[in-house]
């Protein structure tokens, strides 16, 4: 078997998981709707000023939402006592953390769209004039969040107080993605020519965070 | 002249620093020396803050506090450099003193990045009128300082098994590696500051260039200091462990 094979076969594992047990998108679905449904309530009614929030709220939520995600994705090996068998893949560990990290990215891309689609419905977003960039700024946004989420939640596995970890690990060293996929999702709102710089620094980002991934995984599933 | 003595201080902390590092139990007790030189250079420093540097004109004596909170920028950012430093280095050869290394630098660090956040805001509202203003270097460095603080958090939950010296040299290195990427997407997403640049500060008076620069080495040295006792400090600790574990302690 190569790494190619097991990072496939862990990827197709776990997406196979989420959606027979539908336990982690589910509640990935239940939070967004009932925070954005909430912002709703809070957020300004006037039009313009709803748009103007919408793409950094649209994060923030992305944010929090892919915490309940990321910080189960370990959860079925633990539970399953198969975390030492996952270590034990005889490939370099760092396809583990590739397959486990398109895990988080489909799933975590899931969520956007779905996210997305509440903007719509709760807040009058329309995404139609620029659908293509927003799409691509979320599938990097998504990419970038699973990359590091799941390094981190590798991480966090054996740690005391995880719950609170997970979240102080991640968000500063996310903010970058946090700022540029935001961004880049206002000026697709607004119709606007993104410079092309915000792209290439967010894939970037995405590009450094999946190979530090791929190279330390190897220490971080040691034991 | 000024900005060269800085620099040379800092080729020297870090010198000594890599020297003591090499067999820190023996070697860190030349820290005292270092300890009481550093004790000179604050003196001279606090006697150039308080009777040398002219108050200047527009702020008045809150102005002062510029002989604090830039000195404490090196120090910063000398303490997260070890950490990456001493995460590579526990990775590739497993042995404990590089892990004592990249703790001393980040807790040092963090020290100064505070010292340099609290201070900040406290000349920055009677100047700017405001404690926290929208600011490219304000924001990353307080992404800077929630990282470390992280990383130390990270060390404290999963305190003592080998895991947990992989996980935050991991960490370690992984936050360094976001620092240039937090800095960049500000600038380049939102942009604009209010700090001056760095050209606009050759044209300080000499007084307070000479004054600035008494602290900068002043700071350096402490830095050194501490960050020598603290490795000193772990080593002791880890050695109390060991033969604790072995039943003579």
């Amino acid at each position: 078997m190569n790494g190619l094979e097991v990072a496939r076969a862990i990827l197709a594992k776990d997406l196979l998981l989420d959606l027979r047990t539908r336990d982690r998108l589910g509640h990935m679905a239940v939070f967004a709707l009932l925070v954005v449904a909430m912002l709703s309530i809070v957020v300004p009614a006037s039009r313009p000023e709803r748009l103007a929030w919408s793409p950094a709220l649209l994060w923030v939520v992305m944010l929090f939402t892919s915490l309940l995600g990321l910080s189960r994705s370990f959860q079925s090996e633990t539970e399953g006592g198969a975390f030492a068998l996952l270590v034990q893949a005889p490939v370099d560990r760092g396809w583990v953390f590739l397959g486990k990290a398109c895990a988080n990215a489909v799933a975590l891309i899931g969520a956007l769209l779905w996210t997305g689609l509440l903007f719509t419905i709760f807040l009058d977003v329309d995404w139609s004039g620029a659908w293509l960039a927003a799409l691509g700024a979320g599938v990097l946004g998504a990419v970038g969040l699973a990359a590091l989420g799941t390094l981190l939640s590798a991480m966090s596995v054996a740690v005391r107080f995880r719950e609170f970890l997970l979240p102080v690990l991640l968000f500063p060293l996310v903010l970058p993605v946090l700022v540029l996929a935001s961004s880049l999702t206002a000026a697709a709102l607004a119709e606007r020519a993104a410079p092309p710089l915000w792209w290439a620094v967010l894939a970037l980002y995405d590009w450094v965070f999946v190979l530090l991934g791929y190279f330390v995984f190897d220490y971080v599933l040691e034991d | 002249m000024i900005s060269a003595l800085v620099a040379l201080s800092v080729a020297l902390a870090a010198g000594w620093l890599v020297w003591v590092f090499f067999d820190v139990e023996r070697r860190a007790d030349g820290a005292r020396g270092v300890g009481a030189t550093t004790l000179a250079a604050l003196a001279l420093w606090l006697g150039m803050v308080v009777f040398y540097a002219p108050i200047e004109q527009v702020q008045g004596l809150v102005q002062k506090i510029f002989y604090v909170h830039i000195p404490a920028i090196i120090p910063t950012y000398l303490g997260f450099t070890l950490t990456a430093v001493g995460g590579v280095g526990f990775l590739r050869t497993r042995r404990e003193s590089w892990d004592q290394l990249a703790l001393g630098g980040a807790e040092v660090g963090v020290v100064f990045c505070s010292l340099m956040l609290i201070v900040g805001p406290i000349w920055a509202k009677p100047v700017w009128g405001h404690w926290w203003v929208w600011d490219l270097r304000l924001t990353s460095t307080l992404i800077l300082w929630f990282i470390y603080v992280a990383y130390l958090f990270l060390r404290g939950l999963a305190f003592g098994s080998d895991a947990a010296r992989t996980f935050t040299s991991v960490y370690g290195i992984i936050g360094t590696a976001a620092i240039p990427f937090v800095y960049f997407a500000v600038d380049i997403a939102r942009g604009s500051t209010m700090h001056p640049s760095n050209p606009a500060r050759e044209g300080l008076p000499t007084e307070m260039a000479r004054t600035a620069a008494a602290g900068h080495i002043a700071f350096i040295g402490v830095f050194a200091w501490l960050v020598a006792r603290r490795m000193q400090l772990a080593a002791l600790e880890a050695r109390e462990l060991e033969s604790a574990a072995r039943g003579d302690g």
